[in-house]
């Protein structure tokens, strides 16, 4: 080809079709929702079971239960011990793991298609029947507190609790670390695992999703067998409170003697997933700082050289999460950043994204949808944020299209709607004796400084 | 099995084609032949630099063109750099794969006309900030420079970490950008591989329109230092570390057979009965025996002289490090008695992953450039899972007893400061 040709991007070629593989849904007679998702070339399947609780279900004061007892379903069950459940799921070659969030807890298991009916009655007897023995309770309860001793000494972790801290407060649902902390779990017991097993784990706050190489009704059948016979009743969880606000801006500088680099948060509490314009909001934070592209990341990284990288998120939960911008960056340029960082979103609110932002942002996140829908772990990932955030069954076939559909003054209007550039909150983590006074000479707020991180994260 | 077609332009460029008629998706993956290994002293950290310069723009893409180009249509790009390569991919809708061949081609083959002092600048500073964030600013982020550079000696490739000295970043200059450039971002030191949904012949016209034109250049210098090093470090060579660190940690390893050799296989199988899932050997000593907080093996696939076997395990707050360091050198001496019950447990739990890793395209490309470039031929990712399987029990114990025994060792443990 001559030069000429090479001077511009090609076009593309016919498109290929793309559809959300068809979700099969049911319900057991015990209410216990069953969705199976065929759609794998290969011979491989995720088996998941979601249980609508997570950490916003768990009594003041216990912060980390709901992660503490996800992880002891290990332990054992009333019939296997935690090395024999193991086994029997490693002997199969499946990989499987707990993960609680805020919202839910999800148990799953990924295995060959026809290792499946092995593998759930394995996966049903973990939270039909947790025994929670004392020492294996206690080495979760260990391990727990040395993750919270952990994130303490990150710098990155250290900053995302002390701004949930921060924009939350003590008493909100989203204003302590997901795994709690030393003194939260400290006098956790068995009792309290099978407490919250007993009250928050039940077939009609759960589902079972089966996506991968399977016929819907062997897997329909497997979830009856494995399934149809839980009778545990439940009552519903809790619904989120309000929405947390912050009363104005403010900068709180958590001290971290020889830091070599400043840990930067800025943002306020955000969205719940429920939230009207969820996808203008979504397009809106891709032009902010949710791809490589965005606003902020050439800014500060591409142009000025102050980061690796550095995004913004809104954390949609089923209250409202975090909002938040997140980098590192060197500690002489810490004032100069968080001014570029606050600069650009006053921007964003004030004039809007441009058209040309916005049909790059909508073309992106509709494009890149199928390349995160890959996997059965993905789609059964997918489906299970259809059952945790009560989203209609059809929502992924009409994802795409609503994508397309968000144009310039929504995205504006979303931007206008949920960033409050008068109430942003920065958290620094850095050492103090170089930063304070580069943030202070901002005027982005009055700054406290907490040399003890303990006033940070309690 | 994955349908595999390779070519091999005028140039030299390798060209691989997986076409998967059940995807509307595309991956575009292109190894470069040069990595960490290839610098020499007082150049570390340059490869890795040089890959961010290959997103700074060509003759005909503007900086931050190449993500523009790519996000826009929905596409995902990175990069990486590693000990024996640098790997470039982008994966997008697959009607867009002309897209991501014109954007591979005019840096393979136009980058120099778009290279500035100034943007070697930004992303000096860029990549300082990496290893800031990743290396200087994190608990136990040096872990590896200390480990390299016991277990590999000074003339030996893998002495020194991709990321490299903040010095040697420093003294980077834009002739060595180009230099670099001249030397190994050639066709012919390079594979292409294209996985998804593609028509095959199609593919090839287009990467020949797209490629053919670039010149090959000569084959690269050989490597700088000596790669050849026996796999015995001859005693344990350890390393202790006091450091602001929440919990104690160690880092064990050892040098073992590289990537591309026969003792691969059986090499892989017992780090994952040592090492891997809740019934692993390690797991067992160490979780569950209430020593620690995780602890698992790994085996890096490199490729010069040896490759690293390591272990790492991580402690509770209390933890005796000398208790710790005892029970995952128990796991090492004691493997050569694996029993055959643990053995066949790793290879169904190896079989599975391998399959789940396949299920992304990107992945799957990733791999037939590796394959191709070890090995010189992709249809030797078909041959894993029976590579695999065909290894025997007395193959692993062996392998144990030969190679991960005391008198080849590194240990470097990371102890909390403030703790008697």
């Amino acid at each position: 080809m001559n030069g000429r040709d090479r001077g511009r991007p090609p076009a593309p070629d016919s498109i290929r079709p793309f559809e959300f593989p068809p979700v099969e849904t049911g319900a057991l007679d015990n209410d216990m929702e069953v969705r199976v998702v065929r759609g794998s070339p290969f011979p491989i399947v995720t088996g998941m079971i979601v249980l609508r609780s997570g950490e916003t279900a768990v009594p003041e004061g216990k912060g980390g239960l709901a992660v503490l007892t996800g992880n002891a379903l290990e332990g054992g069950t009333k019939r296997l011990s935690s090395r024999e459940l193991a086994r029997e799921l490693e002997d199969i070659g499946a990989g499987f793991g707990v993960a609680a969030g805020w919202d839910s807890t999800t148990v799953a298991v990924s295995c060959m298609a026809d290792r499946l009916q092995d593998a759930l009655p394995l996966l049903s007897e973990m939270v039909r029947r947790p025994a929670f023995p004392a020492a294996d309770f206690e080495r979760y309860r260990a391990q727990l507190v040395a993750a919270a001793a952990h994130r303490r000494m990150d710098p990155a972790s250290l900053a995302s609790d002390a701004f949930a801290r921060f924009i939350f407060g003590d008493g909100g649902d989203y204003g302590r670390p997901l795994g709690g902390t030393e003194v939260s779990l400290g006098s956790r017991t068995p009792a309290d695992a099978h407490g919250f097993a007993a009250a928050r784990y039940g077939p009609s706050e759960a589902a079972l999703i089966v996506a991968g190489d399977v016929e819907p009704a062997e897997a329909m059948s497997l979830a009856e067998r494995d399934f149809g016979g839980w009778d545990r009743v439940i009552e519903p969880g809790p619904e989120p409170g309000a929405p947390a606000r912050c009363p104005q801006r403010a900068v709180h500088l958590v001290h971290r003697p020889g830091s070599v680099q400043s840990e930067i948060r800025i943002g306020h509490p955000g969205v719940a997933r429920s939230v009207e314009d969820y996808f203008s909001l979504m397009v809106l934070n891709l032009v902010l700082g949710g791809s490589f592209s965005s606003r902020l990341n050439l800014n500060l990284r591409e142009r000025n050289g102050f980061t690796y990288g550095v995004r913004s998120r809104f954390s949609a939960r089923r209250g409202a999460g975090p909002f938040v911008v997140s980098t590192s960056v060197d500690n002489a340029v810490t004032g100069a950043a968080v001014r570029e960082i606050l600069r650009e979103i006053e921007g964003v609110v004030e004039d809007g994204p441009t058209r040309e932002e916005v049909d790059a942002a909508t073309s992106y996140m509709a494009g890149v949808f199928p390349l995160r829908v890959e996997t059965t772990g993905q789609i059964a990932s997918r489906v299970a944020e259809l059952v945790i955030f009560d989203l209609p069954g059809d929502y992924y076939r009409s994802y795409r299209d609503r994508v397309r559909a968000v144009d310039l003054d929504q995205a504006a209007a979303s931007a206008r709607r949920h960033i409050r550039p008068e109430e942003l909150c920065t958290v620094v983590v850095g050492d103090a004796d170089e930063v304070q006074q580069q943030l202070e000479a901002l005027g982005a707020g009055p700054v406290s400084v907490h040399r003890d991180d303990d006033e940070a994260v309690p | 099995m994955i349908e595999i077609e390779q070519h091999r332009l005028d140039n030299g460029l390798r060209v691989v084609l997986a076409p998967d008629a059940t995807t509307a998706v595309t991956a575009v993956n292109l190894w470069y032949g040069v990595g960490s290994r290839n610098e020499p002293d007082g150049r570390t950290g340059f490869a890795h630099l040089f890959e961010h310069m290959m997103f700074q723009g060509s003759a005909h893409v503007a900086k931050n063109g190449h993500f523009q180009h790519i996000e826009r249509v929905g596409g995902s790009a990175n990069a990486t750099t590693w000990f024996d390569r640098t790997n470039y991919f982008e994966t997008l809708p697959s009607h867009y794969l002309d897209l991501a061949l014109w954007l591979e081609a005019d840096r393979m083959g136009w980058m120099l006309p778009a290279m500035t002092a100034e943007k070697l600048e930004n992303q000096r500073q860029v990549v300082m900030n990496e290893r800031r964030e990743r290396y200087d600013n994190q608990p136990y982020g040096d872990w590896d420079e200390r480990i390299q550079s016991l277990l590999f000696p000074p003339a030996h490739p893998y002495h020194h970490t991709v990321i490299g000295s903040m010095d040697d970043i420093s003294a980077a200059t834009l002739e060595d950008v180009r230099d670099f450039f001249r030397t190994y971002y050639l066709p012919n030191n390079a594979v292409l591989s294209i996985c998804g949904g593609i028509d095959p012949a199609h593919a090839l016209g287009r990467v020949d329109r797209y490629f053919g034109a670039i010149p090959p250049g000569p084959e690269p210098p050989p490597l700088p230092g000596d790669g050849h090093v026996p796999f015995s470090t001859g005693e344990t060579l350890r390393a202790d570390v006091v450091a602001a660190v929440p919990l104690p940690r160690i880092y064990m390893a050892a040098r073992v057979p590289p990537f591309t050799s026969d003792e691969f296989y059986p090499g892989h199988v017992v780090s994952c009965c040592l090492g891997s899932g809740r019934s692993s050997r390690l797991y067992e000593r160490v979780v569950r025996g209430g020593l620690g907080r995780s602890a698992t093996c790994h085996l890096l696939p490199l490729t010069t002289g040896a490759t690293i076997f390591l272990v790492i395990a991580t402690g509770l707050p209390d933890t005796d490090p000398d208790a710790l360091e005892e029970a995952a050198s128990g796991v090492l001496d004691g493997a050569p008695t694996l029993a055959r019950e643990e053995f066949e447990r790793a290879v169904a739990g190896l079989e599975t992953r391998e399959v789940r890793d396949l299920q992304q395209v990107a992945t799957r490309a990733d791999l037939l450039s590796m394959y191709t470039t070890h090995f010189g031929t992709a249809a030797r990712l078909n041959e894993d899972l029976r590579r695999l399987r065909e290894v025997e029990l007395e193959e692993a114990r062996e392998w144990a007893r030969e190679y991960l025994h005391g008198e080849n060792r590194v240990v470097v443990r990371y102890l909390p400061e403030g703790r008697a």
